[in-house]
């Protein structure tokens, strides 16, 4: 009897690692499942631009915003995660990369050698992004200057560094989805919400999260704690931008500066220093989609500190 | 009897400090906040096109600037580290662990200034030299500057 219980714990722990396994497998998109295509360079630069790639992967603390040898260190209660080259370098860089590689990587949050990438990297919105953009995006990267130098590994503790365990986040936080315009509304709407949602990965910070890192959906884009350390992400639906109008939105993304003559700081202006850069139909569109945002009550904001 | 004096003293003084800290961190804010309305209420509208380019106004809000501009150096003194602030901001410890950083961006935006006061003569010339200052802005609250809220 006893034995029997046993083999049947094995069994069940064989599976449940085969079940695990099968789950985490990285996902990758083939080479020979690419058609045939020629990349647009001028929709490649927009879409970095709408990507906000430099905002991370550019070298910190020097003014050139295409020098894109990474190396800034995003912390997170999960560890430091340290990011990449994404340059054309050879050796430190997506150089070598195949296109199929790069399509990977931003579609499925697959490395080349078929590694899960943490999702600091925000592929749980491009994950949502054109192929086409993609592809542009690519060509685009691929016409900057090569830096050298490697960034130093993410300093993430155990267990979050074991990377199959990823899988299981995809797993529960992504949908596979490509972005469904919605025919009841126009086409600027449209083109809005597929920037804010996929390239401009907005909800990524403007969203609280749950334990496991995991956006909380019924509470998207309605703020939270800044996952990056201190201080606090506000609330871009109409619950507390009711005052704001589409114009403001625009205007905002371009410059930086809200109606109150206020200025973005911390990340956001990092944010700025790429969407001020986009046609300004782009921002517009953005600005109708979050002007369209229905009112949702956010976590509660920290207390205000107490007098002393 | 002596002692409770120093004590009683010692205590008034720290009371006379906090509430000191306290006037220093509600002049801050008010310097912050006339900026921007200068900037908000004022240039930005006329850079926009929503308000007609007024040259009076202009003169004023640039002048609300440079006041600005000459304040920001003594604004935020050792002193004030680490004191808690009322509102939607605080300054970030990074004023002081950075001073040199922290200075460099002031004097980003005092140049900035002194150009806007001598260039922006019309609405063309606001619209070519507005950005600038918001841009200056922004380059110093993306470092020194957290939200509260």
């Amino acid at each position: 009897m006893l034995k029997r219980l046993l083999l049947l714990a094995v069994l069940a722990g064989v599976a449940g690692l085969g079940i695990f396994w099968w789950l985490t497998i990285p996902a990758v998109i083939a080479a020979t499942s690419l058609p045939l295509y020629t990349p647009n360079l001028a929709n490649g630069l927009t879409t970095f631009n709408a990507g906000g790639c430099s905002s991370c992967h550019a070298v910190p603390n020097q003014p050139d915003r295409l020098k894109l040898g990474g190396g800034l260190p995003i912390p997170s209660p999960f560890g430091t995660f340290n990011v990449p080259n994404i340059s054309p370098d050879p050796n430190d860089g997506i150089g070598k990369w195949s296109e199929a590689d790069f399509v990977t990587a931003v579609l499925k949050g697959t490395s080349p050698s078929g590694v899960h990438y943490f999702p600091a990297f925000p592929y749980a919105s491009y994950e949502h992004a054109k192929l086409e953009d993609v592809r542009d995006l690519f060509a685009y990267l691929k016409t900057l200057a090569p830096v050298a130098g490697k960034a130093r590994d993410h300093d993430v503790p155990f267990p979050f560094n074991i990377r199959r365990n990823v899988g299981v986040w995809k797993f529960l936080f992504m949908d596979g989805k490509p972005f469904m315009p919605d025919a009841g509304k126009s086409a600027q709407w449209n083109r809005g919400a597929y920037l804010v949602n996929s390239w401009g990965h907005c909800a990524e910070c403007h969203s609280p999260r749950n334990f496991l890192g995991g956006i909380v959906d019924a509470q998207r884009f309605a703020g939270g704690p800044n996952p990056e350390g201190e201080g606090f992400v506000p609330n871009i639906t109409q619950k507390r931008m009711s005052d704001w109008s589409a114009k403001d939105f625009a205007y905002f993304l371009e410059s930086g500066m809200t109606p109150e003559g206020d200025t973005a700081g911390g990340s956001m202006a990092r944010v700025i220093r790429n969407t001020s850069q986009l046609p300004a139909e782009d921002r517009a569109a953005m600005a109708e989609y979050l002007k369209s945002l229905p009112p949702v009550e956010g976590p509660p904001r920290p207390k205000k500190p107490e007098k002393s | 009897m002596k002692r409770v004096l120093v004590v009683a003293g010692a205590l008034l003084l720290s009371v006379g400090a906090v509430i000191a800290q306290q006037d220093v961190v509600k002049q801050d804010q008010a310097v912050m906040k006339a900026t921007g309305k200068a900037l908000g209420g004022v240039l930005a509208p006329m850079f926009k096109g929503e308000k007609p380019y007024d040259q009076a106004a202009v003169d004023e809000a640039l002048k609300q600037l440079g006041d600005t501009a000459s304040k920001l150096p003594t604004m935020f003194p050792a002193s004030s580290k680490g004191v808690k602030v009322e509102g939607d901001y605080s300054p970030s410890p990074k004023i002081w662990e950075d001073a040199a950083g922290f200075k460099s961006k002031i004097s980003d935006f005092t140049a900035v200034v002194t150009e806007a006061k001598a260039k922006i003569k019309d609405a063309e010339s606001l619209k070519a030299t507005f950005p600038a200052i918001g841009k200056a802005c922004g380059g110093c609250h993306e470092t020194f500057r957290v939200k509260n809220s």
